[in-house]
């Protein structure tokens, strides 16, 4: 029996690692799908069954509809950006100048830092008594144009928003210049022959070859922005008021508040929202190919 | 005509260069400027006045924010996920790709769906289960957990990577008397260095930054990771930027030299997950 089992082994080495992460995974995904429909406080034995009402809680509760659409509209907002700016940074930084990959590597250092030390740095650059930004903008003849805008419910996610650019577009590049690097000289250079002018090529050769980093590129991003946590908490903590409260911070705040079965269904909605334009995506490009 | 535009070209380009250079490094030019100014609002001289040296700050962060106990919570928690996953990960990627029966073909394709799924949704129920194994304030559990989140993606990179590997030497290795699993544990594995390499620094990143789980599960001070420390320090400083920024720095420092010694391995880490297409 041992010696089958030893002489099989090899062809059942993936199931150690199935087991860690069904019991820290998967396990606790259906638990906590179980979880949703009970009013558990997270401590007390009692534990009873309601339902849909945690669901029905959650959309009737004005404050969890504006976290949620915080969070979509951050959700939405922050992949186009950084898809944006990461696809401008690697055809800017392909080209034959030099000290090219001295500002690759600048680029990409932000990312290598936790977003929570990162979100307390730009919380001292945007201080408004005596901040470095402010400084800038005075010396560039902009200083009227300074507030304190983590203060305000209106720009303080467009901040969380654009600090997250700034620190995670490095990745994204890399990405694309990896993508870019993939492309077969001979086609820029039968596009040149045939008279294509630069856009013309970046519209036919680049952008049709870079599909797949696009690909993973946004449906990363997606999923990182739609739970984003450690930026806002370092930056607003979800505030002013809870402006800048997003599906993660307000889980984080109800299971610390004992209401561990309605937490469990508000992850349960992140997760819906999450899985929904992932799979969407990435059917509409699975045909298109 | 040509040269002329090629000129004016490369003028902007070097110009957008710097624009971009200032963009990304001003804020750690801030950064270090506050941490090791002495005045206690240095930037309301000017952010480019000379100033008051000092390394008084360091000592207050290090001491007071106890950022030595932390780093080395971090390092703990840190190796501890990079040997499981790289151990199970490996192993796993490997038979995935070589012997795909019907029980393999579905353990992948539940890691690939998984990876949709953000970690923060099984934080409150991960509470539950971690108390039932009195897990929480501990650090082996802290690593169970960060490495079985970190697996799906581990699996995908070594399964992409075997699938591209000869059999040839591991053939060789059981003509000649080798076991299936001394033929991978001695013969591939060795091999795998390249993905092996990539997976422990890109994982390494997330491990050592991680904050959003070690925020449930780590509650006791002399446990907390550098994020915690440095969260903790914050609220308990608020207003004493230098040492604020002081503390920043330390707890960005260890990654900031990892990527400036490794940088490659960062870059081909990134692609080699781009190639899935």
């Amino acid at each position: 029996m041992l010696k089958k089992i030893k002489a099989n082994y090899y062809k059942c080495m993936a199931l150690p690692a199935f087991l860690l992460f069904f019991c820290f995974f998967i396990y606790p995904l259906c638990l906590g799908i179980g979880m949703s429909f009970t009013n558990w406080d997270g401590v007390s034995a009692e534990k009873t069954f309601v339902g849909l009402w945690n669901f029905r809680e959650f959309f009737r509760d004005s404050r969890a509809i504006h976290t949620m659409l915080t969070t979509i509209k951050y959700g939405l907002l922050e992949p186009i950006c950084i898809n944006v700016v990461g696809l401008g940074l690697a055809l800017f930084l392909d080209s034959k100048l030099k000290m090219t990959n001295l500002m690759r590597t600048f680029v990409y250092l932000p990312s290598v830092i936790s977003a929570l030390v990162m979100g307390y740095v730009w919380q001292l650059m945007l201080r408004p008594d005596g901040g470095a930004v402010r400084q800038v903008m005075e010396f560039l003849g902009f200083g009227a144009h300074f507030k304190a805008w983590l203060a305000y419910p209106d720009s303080a996610l467009w901040i969380i928003l654009l600090v997250n650019v700034w620190q995670f577009s490095g990745p994204a590049m890399v990405i694309y210049l990896a993508g870019l690097q993939s492309v077969p000289q001979e086609l820029y250079e039968v596009a040149t022959i045939d008279g294509a002018g630069y856009l013309q090529k970046l519209k036919c050769v680049t952008f049709p070859m870079l599909k797949p980093a696009f690909q993973i590129n946004v449906i990363t991003n997606i999923i990182g922005a739609l739970s984003v946590h450690d930026s806002v908490v370092a930056l607003t903590d979800g505030g002013p008021g809870y402006a800048t409260e997003t599906i993660s911070v307000y889980i984080y705040r109800m299971s610390a508040g004992a209401r561990a079965g309605y937490a469990t269904a508000v992850a349960i909605i992140l997760l819906l929202i999450t899985m929904l334009p992932t799979i969407f995506i990435y059917r509409a490009m699975q045909k298109e190919r | 005509m040509k040269g002329y535009k090629n000129r004016l070209r490369r003028t902007l380009g070097y110009i957008g260069m710097g624009i971009l250079a200032f963009i990304m490094l001003f804020p750690f030019y801030v950064l270090c400027y506050v941490a090791l100014n002495n005045r206690s609002n240095p930037l309301s001289q000017g952010v480019f006045a000379m100033p008051d040296i000092t390394a008084e700050n360091f000592i207050t962060a290090w001491q007071r924010g106890n950022l030595g106990g932390a780093a080395w919570n971090s390092f703990l928690i840190t190796a501890g996920c990079l040997v499981l996953i790289v151990l199970l990960g490996a192993s796993a990627g490997y038979t995935i790709a070589r012997y795909s029966n019907t029980m393999n073909k579905i353990i992948f394709s539940i890691f690939l769906c998984c990876m949709m799924v953000p970690g923060i949704i099984n934080t409150v129920p991960l509470y539950t289960i971690m108390r039932r194994i009195h897990g929480i304030n501990t650090h082996w559990a802290m690593i169970l957990l960060l490495s079985a989140n970190r697996l799906p993606y581990c699996v995908f990179l070594y399964k992409q990577f075997v699938e591209s590997m000869p059999r040839d030497l591991e053939e060789a290795a059981t003509l000649d008397g080798c076991s299936r699993f001394q033929a991978y544990w001695l013969v591939t594995f060795p091999l795998m260095k390249p993905v092996t390499s990539t997976v422990v620094i890109i994982s390494s990143v997330s491990f050592w930054n991680n904050y959003s789980q070690a925020v449930f599960f780590l509650q006791e001070k002399s446990l907390y990771t550098l994020p915690l420390s440095m969260k903790q320090f914050v609220l308990e400083n608020t207003k004493n930027w230098n040492s604020i920024s002081a503390a920043a720095l330390i707890s960005a420092v260890p990654m900031v030299i990892l990527f400036l010694c490794l940088q490659k391995y960062f870059i081909k880490g990134l692609a080699a997950g781009a190639v899935k297409g």
